[in-house]
């Protein structure tokens, strides 16, 4: 696809393309100036935000489900929650590694 | 891939001949708790066999450089060899149906580039009250309160249509 193919699918006209394409920044200013502070790349605090607006939905999801049950374990909850974000692989891998742990120790 | 970061490479080669080779086979337990979110904490991996005597299991043996053990004494049968010792046989699980229909009813996933079948969450817990050790009931809790977080997480049911 080409860049006025593109433009025109996303109905954004060339002078708003190359406005942006000027700029060093497309971030808020605010942004750039924690990063600035931080002494992190601007991209990090937005990742940053990202993950943690996930986390945050994923304990408002706890909360739900412990006072849909008010017996379940808050714990169990939120691991199940957590690694429900992971592929199975991932999820068996956690549990062998803490397996092979134990019986180590 | 994906199933190397968890497996050895003849454990994966193994698991991936079962497959190739149509065993029928179940993932049960903890470690089937696990794949499917339970925080569950597990030293092996336990295979349900439709039939032992499947040639399949012989020819991913071989692939791998293992050998089938059977019963000796009050020892159940094993894998020995080619660094399969991960998986553990099952011959039976206590307060389930047949292995047929639990299969039919079992959960496929993907663990890279193969995928297998799972007992479901709602059947190993049956399947541990069951059994009723002590090492199952400590887990139970643990797998209930995983299995009501995915039924939360599914949602609330659409309604079923009358049949007119």
């Amino acid at each position: 696809m080409g860049l006025g193919d593109l433009l025109i699918r996303a109905g954004v006209s060339r002078t708003a393309y190359y406005s942006l394409v000027r700029k060093s920044s497309i971030l808020p200013k605010s942004v750039e100036a924690l990063s600035a502070a931080l002494e992190v790349p601007s991209v990090r605090l937005l990742e940053e935000s990202d993950r943690l607006r996930r986390v945050r939905k994923i304990l408002h999801m706890v909360d739900r489900i412990v006072a849909e049950h008010p017996g379940a374990s808050r714990e169990d909850v939120l691991h199940t929650l957590l690694l429900l974000d992971q592929k199975p692989i991932e999820r068996l891998r956690r549990g062998l590694l803490r397996g092979r742990r134990t019986r180590l120790h | 891939m994906a199933e190397e970061l968890v497996f050895t490479e003849q454990e994966a080669a193994f698991l991936r001949e079962l497959v190739r080779n149509r065993v029928a086979f179940l993932i049960v337990g903890l470690a089937s708790a696990a794949l499917q979110g339970a925080p569950a904490v597990t030293q092996d991996v336990d295979l349900w066999f439709q039939n032992l005597s499947d040639p399949g299991i012989r020819k991913a043996l071989d692939r791998v450089g293992a050998a089938y053990v059977p019963p000796i004494g009050g020892n159940p049968p094993m894998f020995a060899g080619g660094g399969v010792e991960l998986f553990d046989i099952v011959l039976r699980m206590d307060g389930l149906d047949s292995f047929s229909r639990e299969f039919s009813r079992a959960i496929e996933i993907s663990l890279g580039r193969f995928k297998v079948k799972l007992l479901p969450l709602a059947r190993i817990i049956a399947s541990k009250k069951a059994a009723n050790r002590s090492k199952d009931k400590l887990t139970i809790p643990m797998l209930e309160n995983a299995l009501l977080t995915l039924d939360a997480m599914k949602g609330p049911r659409p309604p079923r249509r009358k049949r007119s």
